[in-house]
């Protein structure tokens, strides 16, 4: 891989850090001005968005290395560096974080407590995960990794429902348990580079690591993702967190934070431990195998429906993870596929659980029923984003599905039948759900007159809906600039080389 | 007679001892005046800043004060080098600190405010001599010395059965580790027959004179009970027992004080009598070290868990802490502090470990004290040091608030702050010296206490107050806040300069390495 | 060392440590302060058999004839304990007491069994000499310092004592 940024000048700096510009100016706004400072965010997260859409359109498809790289000296005596850049797999994540984001603070409207530090927290970490998703330097990428991890904290701490406390904790003791180790497998990767020290991903891949090293770096590097995805049995801390959640949190914890995880098992594990992940595939695969249908299982039980859409999570990245260790084009293609369709299937599951949750202040299952007959509409916004989680064909959840299921069934077919089960199961609970959400009787009187969506709350889901029908139709827009950096993996790990 | 006495590197003492002295006759003139503790406090910041001057002034010096001959290369019992340079001004650095947060708080407290000051500035004086001892009695005098200011610094509040209690322990656990420390400084005298550090290192360097005789037997308790003495002062484990109740104990400044001066003038001393007496037993007390550190991380964060004092939380936490930098000094390159650069022959390393204390020690100074100045705020203002006693105090002080919390996310160490910085380089020391199990225990330990300092955030952060009125911080404290918030930050987010920093000071004059 | 010198130096080592122990055992603080006199003298027996009678001059006269009557002074003035003698005076932790023993009881015989090599020199005749130039000479800073700490531990007394 080489880095070449064909701009000269900081643009994917600027993008990284305008949300915190943007934290710096809002905190200068009186508390008062709720209002101002409410558009004032959405303002700073739609700029971000639309300078995010500039890089996916001057994207090089063809283009084999880092795109738009900004480099800085930070450490000399270690050669660490700020290093950013942007390739196959970064770009759909970075635009979907610059998204998900702006829905998430478009959904914040409700929020009526500390609406000042809300907004600041929202935007910082939009810089952490953005950062993540674009870090090619070891360090840079640690520092953006724990700096989203704070933000969380506090949004669910302080804005949560009742169980936040513990939620919150639980939720930074799990990251922060994976992400210290992380770090001493870092400086020991870093630190032992021949020629110098070095945190330059691009550099520390051109050198194999020993074997016996290998596995143990692997395991530490793993460990802080899986715990992240989360990956079956590390997985306890998500219902908390996503249950506890203010709406725009659960929005930004599924459809972003998950997807850090799995990116850097695809980012950092594969190509700097190829020995140890061709190693542990299958046992991750299994993990996967066992996520997928233990969280369906568990999903199906659920009287909540916001737990409910938190356990389908554990089901979902559990195909993420198996088609990463499918370890061949089509897994790893529909891995990056699945982290968009998620992103968006499942921020918007959460952002409409949120609305009806603001009209009911209630998410138990039994406190509905009939709601089709209500609001109409939102029954419809739900059902589409249902079917696209589901994966139904015509949606873009279906190919991130058909491609993960088909990388694990050349990898292994055994590996593809259990999933296969787990997308059934999937489509049994939530069809469940569904039921009994919006038809039969109207059991409860409260449910006789929901206020219909208002403007703000379509046009917030909008994007979500539009974009779902949009790859659905035309997955290209995310596999074409894929293909060349997943080949390009796959060289590193030494398997199959992409099929075209 | 003695050579070597250029009183103009002994400057900074000079300042301190005289100004200590000053202060304590002004105080005596000012006694009828109404605006005396100003006065006097504005008189000692001066003399500390200009202390502090003359220190940064000696930044590139390296020369051994107090010769017993003129012979400028024989040592003495002082020197000044880039070490005791750091040390000289991390000491004057907390002084000044503290000061800013106390003046406030001292004020109705006690009736003697001229003697606190001029106590506090003789602290100082103490730490920077015992940045610079060479001499094992110097070594153990100024050790005394700095032990007598705490004792009394910590028992200043008279009516307060605490602050009583807490100096009686501190007294009695000091005198009997003094004791000790004495015993284990005869027992190198008999070994080595010299008190002189250079001189012992030279004894132990010549394989004829002492190497291979049955007295070696004795160096290794000779280390051990050196290190009670050191490892009292840095409140190790297991030489920590006093720390909590004098901590909980000592008036909120002093704690803030005791927290980050003696406990950087122990690493100070017990780095420079190790690398240059005993740098021929570097594998015997680095190996000291790494069980030292593990039981003091661990301990000090367990305990921790279960503290509802936030003063007593911190004691706990600030022993994790010197567990931590203690984690540098198992990773410590005797080569490096000799100022073999790395790469010649191999003999140094990237990171070194004793450049990781040193950082470590300049985050941990920001950091701890800017978190005990939120602490002396509360105190002072709602007059709680207990966990209920924050609650809500977003609400209240919602400046003070962000920055305690950027101070506990230090300590933790989450970029991009400075504590980040210190434990990146203290755990890369240890991984560059293969002490894989070493750091794994450090990084366990950072997530054990996430959630003791989490739950003081849970308190200021999702609680309701008690009684919402705002808290007004004074302007010194507020100075003195946004002193340590901007430095904290500014270590984390530019780092660079504060490293070349710590790497020029882990040079100690004459230290000696065979090859 | 012929056996004259060794019974003198028996008896003036247990005169020492019984006088320690007796520090520990004794039921008031009063009498704990006698048996501490008995103890600082047989330090001084001891100085006076190393060849050091400057220094056991000063035990004598420092340790001996003021430390210790301040300190009987000081337990004197202090009414309460003087009337108060059946409390116990140490914690009765024989069992930690024993560890630490057993322990100290290994580092002396290391040193006692060690391959010492005597000193040629012979000690200078007029100690006081040699220790004054010794003050003003290598330990010029140690011991103006001292003076310092002396100042700061009178300022604390006062601080911490006066009503």
């Amino acid at each position: 891989m080489t880095a070449t940024n064909t701009f000269g000048a900081p643009v994917l700096s600027l993008l990284i850090f305008l949300p915190l510009l943007g934290a710096v100016g809002i905190s200068f706004i009186n508390r008062r001005n709720v209002g101002v400072i409410r558009y004032a965010t959405l303002g700073v997260t739609l700029v971000t968005f639309l300078w995010s859409l500039q890089f996916y359109f001057n994207f090089d498809w063809n283009n084999q290395g880092m795109q738009f790289v900004d480099r800085l000296v930070w450490l000399p005596s270690l050669g660490v560096q700020y290093l950013v850049g942007i390739d196959g797999i970064s770009l759909p994540m970075v635009v979907l974080t610059t998204l998900l984001t702006a829905v998430a603070v478009g959904a914040s409207w409700p929020v009526e407590t500390r609406v000042k530090e809300y907004m600041i927290l929202m935007l910082v970490l939009e810089t952490g995960m953005l950062g993540v998703f674009t870090a090619i330097d070891l360090f840079a990428f640690f520092v953006f990794w724990e700096a989203a991890l704070v933000p969380m904290y506090f949004l669910i701490g302080v804005w949560g429902g009742p169980r936040r406390v513990y939620a919150s904790v639980k939720f930074i003791l799990y990251t922060m348990a994976g992400s210290s180790l992380m770090l001493i497998a870092i400086l020991a990767l870093g630190l032992s580079h021949a020629g110098g020290p070095t945190f330059d991903l691009l550099e520390l891949v051109r050198q194999p690591v020993p074997p016996g090293t290998q596995a143990l770096l692997f395991w530490a590097f793993a460990l802080a993702f899986a715990v992240k995805v989360p990956l079956f049995p590390l997985h306890t801390w998500l219902p908390d967190a996503h249950v506890e959640a203010p709406t725009a949190g659960s929005i930004i914890l599924a459809g972003v934070l998950l997807k850090m995880g799995t990116y850097g098992l695809m980012r950092f594990n594969l190509p700097l431990f190829p020995d140890a992940s061709r190693q542990f595939a299958p046992l991750f695969a299994i993990l996967a195998i066992i996520g997928i249908i233990y969280g369906a299982w568990v999903a199906f039980a659920q009287r909540d429906v916001k737990s409910l859409v938190a356990f389908s999570s554990v089901s979902h990245m559990g195909f993420i993870v198996l088609g990463i260790f499918a370890l061949n084009a089509q897994g790893l293609n529909g891995a990056v596929m699945y982290m968009v369709n998620h992103g968006l299937s499942t921020g918007a599951l959460f952002l409409l659980v949120g609305y009806i949750y603001e009209r009911r202040h209630t998410r138990e299952l039994s406190a509905f029923g009939g709601i089709w007959a209500t609001m109409p509409l939102y029954a419809v916004l739900f059902l589409i984003a249902m079917l696209s989680s589901v994966g139904l064909p015509g949606l873009n959840g279906f190919v991130g599905e058909f491609l993960t299921v088909l990388g694990a069934f050349r990898a292994n077919p055994i590996w593809a039948a259990f999933a296969a089960l787990g997308l059934i199961l999937g489509a049994v609970y939530l069809f469940t759900m569904f039921q009994r959400v919006f038809f039969g009787p109207i059991t409860d009187t409260h449910n006789e007159h929901l206020e219909p969506l208002n403007l703000r709350e379509i046009l917030v889901a909008a994007p979500l809906l539009i974009l779902m029908f949009v790859l659905g139709i035309y997955p290209n827009l995310v596999l074409g600039p894929l293909q060349t950096t997943v080949a390009q993996v796959l060289q590193m790990v030494g398997t199959a080389v992409a099929l075209r | 007679m003695v050579s070597g006495l250029d009183f103009q590197l002994f400057l900074p003492e000079t300042i301190l001892l005289v100004g200590g002295i000053a202060v304590l006759i002004a105080d005596l003139f000012l006694r009828e005046r109404a605006d005396r503790e100003t006065n006097l406090a504005w008189v000692s910041l001066a003399i500390l800043v200009a202390a502090l001057v003359a220190s940064a002034a000696q930044y590139g010096v390296s020369e051994s004060l107090f010769r017993s001959s003129a012979d400028p290369v024989a040592p003495g019992a002082f020197v000044v080098d880039g070490f005791t340079t750091f040390f000289r001004i991390i000491a004057i650095l907390t002084t000044i600190i503290v000061f800013l947060a106390s003046v406030e708080y001292v004020r109705g407290r006690t009736a003697f405010r001229g003697e606190f000051f001029a106590l506090m500035i003789f602290s100082t004086l103490a730490m920077t001599l015992m940045a610079g001892s060479t001499d094992l009695v110097m070594v153990i005098i100024s050790l005394e010395f700095l032990s007598i200011t705490s004792y009394i610094l910590t028992g200043y509040l008279r009516g307060n059965v605490k602050s009583n209690e807490g100096a009686v322990k501190y007294f009695l656990y000091g005198s009997i580790t003094t004791a000790i420390t004495f015993y284990g400084a005869s027992l190198l005298f008999g070994v080595a027959g010299s008190t002189n550090l250079y001189d012992i290192a030279a004894r132990f360097a010549d394989p004829t004179a002492i190497i291979g005789t049955p007295l070696m037997s004795l160096v290794l308790p000779a280390i051990i009970f050196l290190l009670a003495g050191f490892g009292f002062k840095i409140a190790l484990v297991p030489f920590h027992q006093w720390s909590p109740d004098a901590y909980e104990g000592a008036p909120t400044p002093v704690t803030a004080f005791l927290s980050v001066g003696p406990k950087a003038a122990g690493f100070a001393m017990l780095l420079r009598v190790f690398a240059v007496a005993l740098p021929e037993f570097t594998h015997e007390w680095a190996a000291l070290m790494i069980g030292v550190a593990m039981v003091t991380m661990t301990l000090g964060n367990i305990v921790a868990l279960s503290q509802t004092n936030v003063k007593r939380l911190l004691a706990y936490s600030s022993i994790a802490q010197a567990g931590y930098m203690l984690i540098g000094v198992a990773g410590v390159s005797v080569a490096n502090i000799a100022g073999i650069a790395p790469g010649e022959g191999g003999a140094g390393l990237a990171i070194d470990g004793t450049a990781g204390v040193l950082l470590y020690i300049l985050a941990y100074l920001f950091t701890n004290l800017g978190l005990f100045i939120g602490v002396i705020a509360v105190d002072y203002l709602a007059g709680s040091d207990t966990l209920p006693g924050y609650a809500g105090l977003l609400r209240r002080a919602p400046f003070l608030t962000v920055a305690m919390t950027i101070f506990f996310l230090s300590l933790v160490g989450i970029p991009p702050t400075a504590g980040f910085i210190g434990k990146f380089w203290v755990f890369g020391a240890a991984i560059q010296n293969q002490l894989f199990a070493l750091a794994a225990v450090g990084a366990i330990n950072g997530v054990i206490s996430v959630v003791y300092y989490f739950r003081i955030l849970k308190q200021m952060w999702y609680e309701a107050p008690a009684d919402p009125t705002p808290l007004r911080l004074p302007g010194t404290m507020n100075a003195a806040l946004w002193i340590c918030l901007s430095l904290t930050l500014l270590i984390g987010l530019f780092p660079a300069p504060f490293i070349e920093f710590a790497n020029q000071s882990i040079h100690m004059l004459g230290v000696f390495v065979r090859s | 060392m012929n056996v004259f010198l060794t019974s003198i130096f028996v008896i003036v080592s247990v005169i020492t440590l019984v006088g320690a122990l007796g520090v520990v055992m004794a039921r008031t603080v009063f009498a704990s302060g006698l048996w501490l006199i008995l103890s600082f003298a047989g330090v001084a027996g001891l100085y006076v058999l190393l060849e050091a009678p400057f220094l056991a001059a000063a035990q004598i006269l420092i340790y001996v004839g003021a430390v210790a009557v301040l300190i009987l002074f000081a337990v004197m003035l202090t009414r309460r304990v003087m009337g108060d003698p059946g409390v116990s005076q140490n914690n009765s932790q024989w069992g930690a007491a024993a560890v630490v023993a057993a322990l100290m009881f290994i580092v002396l015989s290391l040193t006692s069994v060690q391959n010492w090599r005597p000193s040629t020199e012979s000690p200078p005749l007029l100690a006081v000499n040699a220790l004054g130039e010794a003050f003003l000479g290598p330990y010029l800073l140690p011991f103006e310092i001292v003076s310092v700490v002396l100042l700061v531990a009178l300022v604390g007394a006062i601080i911490l004592a006066r009503e």
